[in-house]
């Protein structure tokens, strides 16, 4: 592109960068504040004696707040979760949205109703089914019933739908069975949307602070968002820590997020039909 | 810390929730009054022979006080051998939402802590024991209290909760501010007379003195302070009728909503803001909890004092929590447990003095009157409310009824409705809410 | 709505018969199988479980849970019951901030999608930033714009206020600001989420297509209509029902921004639903109320497929 459209083009991109990242970095800016700083009137925009205090008192809390053991426990539930999401979801959306077989109609319309009804309807039945399992105080509690949701089918199916059928055709003539074109030529036609989804259920759970807070009781086995609402009821106006909690929460997903993108987007084949 | 509302309060929502499927689940032994567990005619608390146990115990200390409790388990426990406490702290609103989980599926604590206005509803629902032997082996009796706080724990005339502290409301200021307005900052005002002058000279110097906040932490708590210091009550005392909407709660609410109008606070004042505003220097005074001794101790360069609430109407009163040591139902009572628990309520009740200087005013009166409490300033200074602090009828189901009120004093204060009508609107509300609860719980 | 669905999300290339397979159709099920239980388990049953408390005066702790019949639904009905206020007025706020938040929520993700989906220098860089609000939590960006959007202490009216513009707005408690702040929180903090999900629907639409069309001579227009929007149509129709099944599901942002202020103006259905349920133990009511609610949103959802399909 021309030089003044290059321009116009990154300094309209910048503008809407900085709407997006301004909060964000006040977040983080904060953090870095002493508490009277934090809520000065007017507001100022560097922290005059930029002090870490903040990060030294959610790491400094001992045994009652292990902060970098939530972290971890955060880490192994939201991965954990994504990767079923995928194997299960993916195998059902397939069936939903290439196979023909009786009942089908009435399978997809049942899952999708269940989207409909708000999820906190499930929490009782849930907590008493997880009970059950023996599941309580477990990151088993965390990974496996969020799966369950209608979501992830719903997603793939819709993508699954949209992918061209003549790279299947060509594989069955081959002589194909439905796992090998599963596996050899859906999966990896569907890239983008398996890695949007990954992160999405990762997000979900990741950020999930409801269910964490009836099924996780000692402090060693909590997540990150339960166990930094105990620093929130413990620093109600101080800012800084506060901001300092959210940030520790927020920035390594950020991270991965930027790696993971590449997956989505960047070195990912385009429909496979151009060979 | 605040008692027990969590600016992620979506959770507070969910008081409980998951427990007591469970509790259905484990055998049908209902709620309280059937209550087995426990053993009637136990010996003396005081002391424990028995074979060594663990004990579980469950609060939502995560302030300053939390260490302070900290370490006094940790004394009891290397006083007591054969007793080993260990404690988990959460955020409140998360804790009571998780405890009648967890003692229904038997993962639950042997001992927390409740405030008060939760007991009656944890009592209905079979979530607490009885606590009546607790009273009665340490000799424990209203004369050792402050009455209204030791009445209530009680609910269908058992007791299901011991004291461990009250934490009323007092008035915090800024002495800076003060001074900037020519007033004394060792003298904060007293009377409505005072406080009106000392608005009106700190307004002169551009200071909105009292920020009125239209949030329930803590606007709902002012209104209740002054409904009752104009001679009101929120409900009748068995908890039939709301009485908040009568001519003490118009007037309480018109006074608060009147600093709006006159300029003596904002417009629009958002939760924790009139708190900050204090901690900046942008207002004079603020009616907070006495937990807010610890934040503003925490705050560098900020000189500030702490008194009893002003007198508005015709008396002094104030709002006031309390934090109240329970006993959780087991699946399988052990009396080995549950004695040695007693003694742990014991021991702590008695070393009170100890907590009092994490923040709160301790519910025991010998200790509250001891040399050592009086010695605590900014405690002692609350502290003298003692006798003029109201707590909400023992119903369960309370707090529903008193959600309405939280949102007659928003409409008010934010200027959307005018007090009378706001309340007006609120008692219609609360009255179906508890006769829908009478209907719930059998009253 | 499934036969909506079929018809709307045939995909763009000729229709092919199902994909052969071998044996005597076992083959799906398997495939289901694994979701399938999970779903049974973790959903389905949870789902009915509630359905059969809603039938119920049902509070877990007690013991007697009787059963009320359609009870809890009449008292929705009822103008004289201690909910019908209240849960009406709930009803109303998700109906506002749904259809506020919908449409920017379909449409400006998917400007944003066709602008990153371009090449060019820093795209990835400019990704991440769009999309990063949205991995912070609902208990995050909640505590982060109430801070900010504190009307007499925070930033954004400061920052106003250094730019001459009125800076007392009560973004947090007066209307319609509240709506406005409920709205743009929203739509700054997901809007990276539909972008994405664009954004993995445009990798899909086969580059031939486009190459084709500009054979034909089509403009950019030309092209967005007839390439890109039928391409997309499938992910676009799940963009939209997710989404307006997330905004009328909303209670996080006005739980903790809000609180529901002014008033009960800004309390949304879930935050009451969740209050009577969880907070005053009335479960079978809540689920009532849940329920109706699932209803409300399968006839708006069916109504919004309905225009989809005409639409073209």
């Amino acid at each position: 592109m021309g030089r003044v459209r290059g321009i116009a083009w990154y300094t309209m991109l910048s503008g809407l960068s900085l709407v997006f990242i301004a909060p964000v970095v006040w977040m983080l800016i904060t953090s870095f504040k002493t508490p009277d700083e934090a809520t000065r009137v007017p507001p100022t925009l560097l922290p005059q004696s930029p002090t870490t205090g903040a990060y030294d008192t959610i790491f400094s809390g001992g045994s009652q707040t292990p902060v970098l053991r939530w972290f971890l426990n955060s880490m192994l539930a939201a991965t954990g979760q994504a990767l079923l999401v995928l194997a299960v979801a993916s195998m059902a959306a397939y069936a939903l949205a290439r196979m023909e077989f009786r009942g089908k109609r009435a399978i997809f319309a049942l899952i999708i109703a269940t989207m409909f009804v708000p999820s906190f309807v499930l929490i009782i039945p849930n907590f008493l089914m997880v009970d059950r399992l023996g599941w309580l105080d477990s990151l088993w509690a965390l990974i496996v019933p969020g799966a369950a949701s209608a979501f992830g089918v719903f997603f793939l199916r819709q993508f699954f739908q949209s992918l061209p059928r003549e790279l299947e055709e060509a594989a069955v003539l081959e002589g194909a069975n439905s796992w090998q074109i599963f596996t050899k030529v859906i999966l990896p036609l569907s890239k983008p949307a398996l890695a949007t989804l990954a992160v999405i259920a990762f997000l979900t759970n990741w950020n999930d602070f409801i269910w964490p807070v009836y099924v996780l009781f000692s402090p060693g086995n909590f997540t990150l968002p339960p166990g930094l609402a105990i620093l929130q009821g413990a620093y109600t106006i101080n800012y800084p820590v506060i901001m300092a909690g959210a940030a520790i929460a927020s920035i390594p997903v950020l991270i991965l997020f930027v790696i993971a993108q590449r997956y989505i987007i960047e070195g990912v084949s385009r429909s496979g039909l151009k060979g | 810390m605040k008692p027990h509302l969590s600016r992620r309060g979506l959770l507070g929502l969910g008081v409980g929730a998951g427990g007591a499927v469970l509790l259905g689940a484990c055998g049908d032994d209902g709620p309280n009054p059937v209550v087995g567990g426990g053993g009637q005619a136990q010996p003396a608390a005081t002391n424990y022979t028995g074979p060594n146990v663990a004990l579980t115990f469950w609060n939502g200390f995560t302030g300053g006080d939390g260490p302070v409790m900290k370490s006094l388990v940790d004394r009891f426990n290397s006083e007591n051998p054969n007793i080993k406490v260990t404690m988990n702290v959460y955020e409140w609103a998360d804790y009571y939402q998780k405890v009648p989980a967890a003692v229904s599926t038997g993962n639950g604590p042997d001992l927390g802590i409740m405030h008060v206005e939760q007991v009656a509803t944890n009592a209905a629902r079979g979530v607490v024991l009885p606590l009546d032997d607790v009273a009665a082996s340490l000799q424990l009796k209203e004369d050792d209290f402050s009455p209204p706080v030791w009445r209530a724990g009680v609910y269908n005339n058992k007791r299901y909760a011991i004291p461990l502290d009250v934490h009323p409301l007092g008035m915090f200021y800024n002495k800076a501010v003060l001074e900037k307005a020519g007033l004394d900052p060792d003298n904060p005002p007293k009377t409505k007379d005072d406080y009106m002058k000392a608005l009106d000279a700190l307004k002169s110097k551009g200071v909105q003195g009292h920020w009125a906040t239209p949030f329930p932490f803590t606007g709902t708590m002012q209104f209740e302070s002054l409904t009752w210091q104009f001679g009101g009550q929120l409900f009748d005392e068995q908890a039939t009728k709301p009485l908040f909407a009568e001519a003490p709660g118009v007037q309480a609410l018109t006074w608060l909503t009147d600093l709006v109008k006159n300029g003596y606070s904002p417009k629009n004042v958002a939760q924790d803001a009139d708190l900050i505003a204090l901690q900046n220097g942008k207002a004079a005074f603020n009616w907070n909890g006495i937990w807010t001794i610890n934040t503003l101790k925490g705050v560098k360069g900020l000189t500030w004092g702490v008194s009893a609430l002003p007198t508005i109407g015709t008396q002094p009163a104030a709002w006031a929590g309390s934090h109240n040591f329970v006993q959780f139902k087991q699946r399988t009572p052990d009396a080995n447990k549950l004695q040695a628990g007693k003694v742990f309520i014991n021991f702590i009740s008695k070393n009170s003095i100890e907590w009092a200087k994490g923040g709160q005013v301790p519910a025991r009166k010998e200790i509250r009157e001891g040399g050592e409490f009086k010695g605590l300033a900014e405690q002692a200074a609350i502290g003298s409310q003692i006798d003029n602090l109201h707590f909400p009828p023992s119903v369960p189901g309370i707090p529903d009824a008193m959600a309405t009120i939280d949102t007659a004093i928003n409409e008010a204060i934010l200027l959307r409705k005018e007090p009378g009508k706001a309340l007006a609107d609120a008692a219609a509300k609360a009255s179906q809410i508890l006769e829908q609860n009478r209907k719930k719980y059998g009253g | 709505m499934v036969d909506v669905l079929a018809e709307t999300t045939t995909g763009t290339s000729a229709p092919v018969a199902a994909a052969p397979r071998r044996g005597p159709g076992l083959t799906p099920y398997l495939f289901l199988a694994p979701y399938a239980l999970l779903f049974v388990t973790f959903t389905l049953a949870p789902a009915a479980y509630g359905l059969w408390i809603s039938l119920h005066d049902w509070d877990y702790l007690l013991p007697g849970k009787p059963f009320v019949g359609l009870d809890n639904y009449q008292a929705l009905f009822s103008s004289t019951s201690p909910v019908f206020d209240f849960f009406w007025q709930s009803m109303q706020a998700t109906g506002i901030f749904t259809v506020f938040s919908v449409p920017l929520l379909v449409v400006v993700p998917l400007g944003i999608a066709l602008i990153l989906n371009r090449s060019f220098k820093g795209r990835t860089v400019f990704r991440a930033v769009y999309f990063a609000p949205y991995v912070l939590g609902v208990a995050v960006i909640g505590v982060l714009w109430r801070f900010l959007l504190d009307p007499n202490l925070g930033a954004v009216n400061a920052l106003l206020g250094a730019i001459g513009l009125p800076d007392s707005t009560a973004w947090t408690t007066g209307l319609p600001w509240a709506w406005v702040s409920l709205v743009g929180v929203t739509v700054w903090w997901t809007l990276g989420f539909n972008a994405v999900i664009y954004i993995a629907g445009l990798q899909d639409i086969p580059r031939e297509l486009y190459d084709a069309a500009k054979v034909d001579g089509a403009g950019r227009w030309a092209e967005f209509r007839h390439v890109t929007l039928p391409g997309l149509r499938p992910v676009l129709l799940f963009v939209v029902i997710n989404t307006i099944l997330a905004s009328s599901n909303m209670f996080g942002q006005a739980y903790l921004i809000t609180q529901g202020a002014p008033g009960v103006e800004t309390r949304t259905a879930i935050m009451y639903i969740a209050e009577e349920g969880l907070r005053s133990y009335r479960m079978g009511s809540a689920a009532a109320m849940s329920y109706l609610l699932t209803l409300a949103l399968l006839l708006i959802s069916m109504v919004t497929f309905r225009l989809f399909r005409t639409k073209d």
